[in-house]
């Protein structure tokens, strides 16, 4: 059963996605806290999901997505971008780099563990959100 | 929201605490060292990436803790970083300001949910840091100058660094390489790369590489190539950064590579990790009374090699106890650090000029201590800097230099740490605190008033110098509490003042609680403990030479006298008939006193062990402690039983009065 990577500068964002996700990611988790760390770690072990952060201090997540995207080995890698709600990259510049999942923080934590269990079944609706306050 | 995430929330509350202080400590540091240079020259673009980190992640976290005020705090205070970075813009004064109130607000905010109380207000701060953001005027002269001191830099090496497993479990990774990088230069662009065997990372990198260097760096995967061309234009390249394309942004900011040396731990595991350890005090305690039984009937050559064993066992379990005392403690520094802060702040309400200078903030002292004194400290030196400190004229007429001096200070003496807040400022004004006492009731002792007593005024309930609206001090926790807070962590308060001429306090804390040296005493038929960091000297008295004034025992002691109090009279225990009696000698000058026991029967370290409940809470008494034999007895705080004694007798010290005049 392969890992989940869970890319975020934050610990406690990251504590908060693995918690969140126990139940649908059986794998179990790696962790990362910046771009090059994340690259690292797809290198070095075969990965099932990750959940990746867009702004971070040395890679952005975009470049990160977008080297992913550029190389055969991950190019089937579910990636869920969870970003903070107001970041200036769109919805539709990380759906157009390959992002499996578009989803926003705040998160509601079942309604990521929902997203991302019918995205690993399968059904991704990359244009749904977990935001916990959609009109804010 | 109400979908049953509360206790998702509260599962998560230490870590966002914990995160937020590092950003805190964080952000107040980098504001620290832009004063004095804002609005001169531009800032460090890697300096202002880092708070923006900073609050970008403060959001974040808060944001999902639902801490709505510091979520729109730190967003407000994120989106004029965001502009100073994308505009090249000049940090001003006003902008530092406006930061500067914003963290503190925000810090107040997350400490109000920390404390579960309601937040302070944020409109205020919101609007004032709203109103520095610069909306759309790029600086160009101040771009130019930028890109010059930035950009100037050419690589000088391109380092390769291939991960894999075999090398991350010796530790090294793209971060630790990172690390290693910087502390030999500069690392330039960092690029990842596609290999046929994997990830690659190149960095672009210029500063020291000596050939024995690179060369012992071969084996841990990296390999160092002269730069061949300058630096690819930052276009053609993958553009690590969002916003400004500043190369030397690149690359984590030192404070956050490191983190990843340092294991975060729960306090509450460290106290259990001390409680073991302080059982396996009393069991060994135990057992070198069980030894000492057996002695005489184990051959001799046996017992050396018990009692070395014995001996052995103490010593590391000394070395065992100071190790995790060690663990607990952290530099002083982390209260210290947010002084100038109040400081500048309150100087520019009481229009005095105020110069702080902090020194020992190195001293190391128990994180749980520190914490509980943070608002003690916070507390004196606000007052000290609302009152003490004259306007500039009136320093000059004085013949003062014109900007006052707040000296707070740490060290270390023994087993206790030493605070001490100094001010060269008019000094504690005796007069009208004793008119102002007397006008709340308290009864004040005619005469000239020594410091002690002066500082027992300042510190009763209820006592204080100017009226409670007052800004600076009116949000403070009041002199009472300050002074409880350090008794209750078995430490001591001292008051120096000279009018005119500025006014010292002295905080005496032990290094940590918990495990200490004491002596063992014996009164009647009780044994009590007596930490030894109290004592200053162990005297014996012989009941010929106790004299007595009036209702007072006093004892020569060097040439002068000194007041005895017999813990027996305090107590109201009987005596046993002895022809000498033992007593520690506590305080000094005035303030000296000899506490009588009928023997003192021992040394040895005890377990601290708190009153747990609170209903017999009593002055004097630090806790209890169990001394291996199953006997539990209680510990005293010398200084305090003689403060209460000479409360009760009113002016005991009168009789110590001879010996300085």
């Amino acid at each position: 059963m392969q890992r989940t990577l869970v890319v975020d500068d934050s610990p406690t964002i990251r504590r908060m996605v693995m918690a969140s996700l126990k139940d649908v990611c059986p794998g179990g988790f790696a962790e990362a806290g910046s771009g090059l760390e994340a690259l690292e770690q797809l290198a070095l072990a075969p990965f099932a999901l990750m959940i990746l952060d867009l702004n971070m201090p040395d890679m952005h997540g975009l470049e990160v997505l977008k080297f992913v995207r550029s190389h055969q080995k991950y190019r089937d890698l579910p990636v869920v971008v969870l970003t903070t709600r107001g970041d200036a990259t769109s919805r539709g510049e990380v759906v157009k780099e390959g992002a499996s999942l578009y989803l926003t923080k705040p998160f509601v934590p079942l309604a990521l563990a929902e997203q991302v269990r019918s995205l690993l079944n399968g059904g991704a609706r990359p244009a749904d959100d977990v935001d916990r306050n959609p009109h804010g | 929201m109400a979908n049953g995430d509360d206790e998702f929330i509260s599962g998560f509350m230490d870590d966002y605490f914990e995160e937020c202080d590092e950003h805190l400590a964080t952000v107040r540091q980098i504001l620290l060292s832009l004063e004095g240079v804002t609005g001169v020259q531009p800032i460090a673009p890697s300096i202002l990436e880092e708070m923006f980190r900073s609050f970008h992640s403060m959001k974040g976290i808060s944001g999902m803790v639902e801490l709505r005020d510091a979520e729109m705090l730190a967003h407000e205070m994120e989106s004029y970083l965001r502009a100073l970075r994308q505009q090249e813009a000049i940090l001003t004064p006003a902008g530092v300001d406006a930061l500067v109130a914003g963290v503190d607000a925000l810090e107040r905010v997350i400490v109000a949910r920390r404390e579960k109380h309601p937040g302070p207000p944020i409109d205020d701060v919101k609007a004032r840091i709203a109103a520095v953001i610069p909306h759309g005027l790029p600086a160009a002269a101040v771009s130019a100058a930028l890109a010059e001191s930035s950009r100037e830099v050419t690589p000088e090496w391109i380092v390769t660094f291939v991960p894999s497993s075999e090398l991350s479990e010796r530790g090294l990774n793209v971060d630790t390489v990172r690390a290693r990088l910087r502390q030999h230069g500069t690392i330039l662009q960092a690029v990842p790369k596609i290999l046929p065997t994997g990830v690659a990372f190149e960095f672009a990198f210029a500063g020291d590489l000596d050939e024995v260097t690179r060369e012992a760096w071969t084996s841990d995967g990296i390999t160092v190539a002269r730069a061949s061309a300058p630096l690819p234009a930052v276009e053609t390249s993958v553009e690590l950064l969002e916003g400004t394309g500043d190369p030397k942004g690149i690359g984590l900011s030192p404070t956050v590579a490191s983190a990843s040396h340092y294991v975060r731990v729960d306090l509450a595991r460290l106290d259990d990790l001390m409680r073991m350890i302080g059982d396996l005090v009393i069991s060994r305690a135990r057992m070198a009374d069980t030894l000492a039984r057996v002695e005489r009937r184990v051959p001799a050559i046996e017992w050396r090699e018990v009692h070395e064993n014995s001996a052995a066992i103490e010593r590391q379990l000394r070395d065992l106890r100071e190790g995790v005392v060690r663990i607990r403690l952290v530099p002083v520094g982390e209260i210290f650090r947010r002084m100038p802060f109040v400081v500048r702040d309150l100087a520019k309400q009481s229009g005095a000029k105020v110069r702080l200078i902090l020194e020992g903030q190195e001293t190391e002292i128990d994180k749980y201590l520190i914490e509980r004194m943070m608002d003690p400290i916070l507390h004196i030196v606000r007052n000290s800097v609302s009152h003490a400190f004259e306007i500039p004229s009136e320093r000059q007429a004085a013949g003062k230099p014109e900007e006052g001096t707040l000296r707070l200070s740490a060290s270390t003496a023994g087993e206790s740490v030493v605070i001490e807040i100094a001010d060269d400022g008019r000094g504690v004004d005796v007069e009208a605190v004793t008119r102002r006492a007397r006008a709340a009731g308290m009864s004040v002792p005619e005469g000239p008033l020594d410091s002690a007593a002066l500082l027992e005024l300042l510190c009763a309930p209820g006592f204080s110098t100017r009226d409670e609206t007052d800004r600076g001090s009116g949000r403070g926790i009041g002199m009472a509490v300050v002074k409880s807070t350090i008794q209750q962590l078995s430490g001591t308060l001292a008051l120096d003042t000279e009018p005119g001429r500025g006014t010292r306090f002295t905080i005496e804390l032990p290094l940590t609680l918990s495990i200490t040296e004491a002596m063992i005493a014996v009164v009647g038929d009780r044994t009590f403990a007596i930490p030894q960091g109290s004592v200053r000297e162990v005297i014996e008295i012989d009941h010929v030479s106790l004299r007595s004034i009036e209702a007072h025992e006093i004892v020569p002691y060097r040439g002068g006298v000194l007041p005895v109090l017999r813990l027996s009279k305090l107590f109201g225990i009987t005596e046993q008939a002895r022809r000498s009696l033992h007593a520690f000698v506590i305080g000094s000058g005035l303030e000296a006193v000899a506490i009588a026991v009928d023997r003192i029967t021992g040394q040895r370290e005890i377990v601290v062990r708190a009153l747990a409940d609170t209903m017999i809470k009593v002055e004097g008494i630090v806790g209890a402690t169990d001394l291996g034999d199953g006997r539990v007895v209680l510990i005293l705080n010398l200084q305090a039983l003689a403060r209460m004694a000479r409360r009760d007798l009113g002016g005991a010290n009168a009789a110590a009065q001879p010996r300085s005049a």
